[in-house]
């Protein structure tokens, strides 16, 4: 049988008339919604924003690119996840590594494909 | 007055795969059908090199030119979501929207206003949030959106939107465009209108409808009225019910045992039969054929067989079906080439049996739903019929198939820190 907390054979359920859905990390994460899209990490160039290789980021294309944020980039026929940064009128991918320079997210091979907005990591 | 407008996605099974792979922006790329085949989606790149629709991939590979073109084996379970979010960013922008096809939507814009700017917001909004990119045709009716698509897609300098709705402009239009672009004018009727010196769309709708419906019956009359601005064909938001179920393929490599033919059926069977459940049939018709490959010298063999049977949706009930017609058709020292099966004679499944029945239909519905639980929980194949094989041998080659970025936890697209 399918006992839920509620569906007892002998005594009612106290709960019965209380019982609830489980949490759903699905839909917390929104992850239904056409924009969304789960994204794996690979390396750990991001460990000083807390993000590791095999964690998996929720991004959303339909979230506005912002200074400071995190973001999935195409450039240059790669795949990227870094900072965002706005500087002199366009945007820049910043390193999670002090000694790596920016790179313009310009061009035609360049796009911000979709802001990060949440993050899972299912080992810690 | 009514206004329609038809959105589709540009190569779109190419546009899905460059979605997530931007080492293939710019480049001639074509996806294949099943089995690595043919050419079925092309990008603008690709068809400059000449090659066409449907085009046997191995000859194309022959001329040099194709030598440099990416080519990906058909991805459905990817298409099939990107096509599912195009669908819910229109339907969150537009009151109706018909998924007609996998990569084309009917959208009923009637009432709204500044269409023009509306539907290229509504293009960046798809652009931007599938990465998918389109055109858009608009029209009085369905005909002539699909039509206003059409043109929208072959003029660079609409920029994706082509608006047909005033009667001007569609004059000009009408008088400029062979009748064969037209939605619902198939090669065969274009050719007979063209004998009788009917060839470009202008030709056709001055004709009397009369005569339209006595050439062509009610049907071609039905796209007359609908290129004159009467709309005739509403806007469908049920799926029709099913006729049919089929489930074919070609064989990867040409299958020559029982054992092997066997499983193939019995796979075909499988499928067929979550397709029902999927739609709460239960089908009471089941037919299998097999034949050899008409182009490759073998010789000549083609045979199917029917049955009723007694009306099940359940896959070992189908396979044990399946597999007993195809004995019948079996014959040894043909190599096939191609093979499926067909159910129909659809009724709502029930859960009791019928005072005749031979099987336990609580039992086999309980067998079935915990299948298919599995499957959708763990990925569609995870528990199956031993009868199906286990190391499919006469499966398609798909020989570069992307990854299900969006439907595979194990095959999500990858970024690489900064």
């Amino acid at each position: 049988m399918n006992y839920n907390g509620g569906n007892t054979t002998g005594f009612a359920s106290p709960a019965g008339d209380n019982l609830e859905g489980r949490i759903d990390l699905a839909a917390m994460l929104d992850l239904s919604r056409p924009s969304r899209y789960p994204v794996r990490v690979a390396g750990d160039a991001l460990a000083s924003r807390g993000i590791f290789a095999g964690d998996i980021l929720i991004a959303d294309a339909a979230s506005p690119p912002a200074h400071g944020k995190v973001a999935v980039v195409m450039l240059n026929g790669a795949v990227l996840v870094g900072q965002l940064a706005y500087r002199q009128q366009q945007w820049w991918l910043a390193s999670g590594h002090p000694d790596t320079a920016p790179i313009a997210v310009t061009g035609d091979d360049a796009e911000i494909w979709a802001v990060v907005t949440g993050l899972i990591r299912t080992q810690v | 007055m009514s206004v329609f407008a038809l959105i589709d996605g540009n190569s779109f099974y190419c546009s899905a795969e460059r979605a997530f792979a931007p080492e293939l922006r710019g480049l001639p790329l074509v996806v294949l059908s099943n089995n690595d085949g043919c050419a079925i989606a092309r990008t603008a790149e690709a068809k400059a090199l000449g090659i066409k629709m449907g085009e046997p991939w191995h000859l194309a590979l022959r001329r040099p030119a194709c030598k440099q073109v990416e080519w990906r084996s058909s991805n459905y379970p990817l298409y099939g979501d990107m096509s599912r979010r195009m669908y819910e960013v229109l339907a969150a922008r537009v009151p109706q929207v018909e998924p007609y096809s996998i990569d084309e939507m009917f959208l009923d814009l009637t009432g709204l206003p500044d269409l023009e700017n509306f539907c290229r917001r509504l293009r960046d909004d798809v652009r931007r949030l599938t990465k998918i990119p389109t055109c858009v045709g608009i029209g009085p009716t369905k005909t002539i959106a699909k039509l206003a698509n059409r043109i929208a897609k072959d003029e660079f300098a609409l920029r994706g939107v082509c608006d047909l709705r005033a009667p001007a402009t569609r004059a000009t239009c009408y008088a400029q465009s062979p009748l064969r672009m037209v939605w619902g004018i198939g090669g065969k009727t274009a050719e007979k209108l063209n004998k009788l010196g009917i060839t470009s769309i202008a030709d056709f709708v001055r004709l009397a409808p009369e005569q339209v419906r006595e050439l062509l019956t009610a049907t071609g009359a039905r796209v007359q009225a609908e290129l004159r601005g009467q709309s005739c064909i509403p806007l469908t938001l049920m799926p029709p019910p099913r006729q049919a179920i089929a489930v074919t393929r070609s064989f990867g490599r040409l299958v020559t045992s029982w054992g092997e033919l066997r499983e193939a059926v019995a796979a075909f069977a499988t499928r067929a039969a979550e397709k029902l459940r999927a739609d709460g049939l239960q089908a009471g018709h089941l037919s299998v054929f097999a034949h050899t490959n008409p182009h490759n010298g073998d010789d000549w063999y083609s045979a199917s067989r029917a049955a009723q049977i007694e009306p099940t949706a359940d896959t070992l009930a189908l396979i044990t079906e399946a597999v007993r017609l195809l004995r019948a058709i079996w014959r040894p020292n043909f190599r096939y080439f191609k093979a499926g099966i067909m159910l129909g004679d659809f009724a709502p499944a029930r859960q009791q049996s019928g005072l005749f029945s031979t099987r336990d239909a609580v039992k086999s519905a309980r067998a079935m739903a915990a299948l298919d639980a599995v499957n959708a929980r763990f990925g569609s194949g995870t528990l199956r019929p031993a009868a199906t094989g286990m190391i499919k041998t006469w499966a398609g080659r798909q020989a570069r198939h992307s990854p299900r970025y969006t439907t595979r936890a194990e095959e999500m697209l990858i970024a690489k820190a900064f």
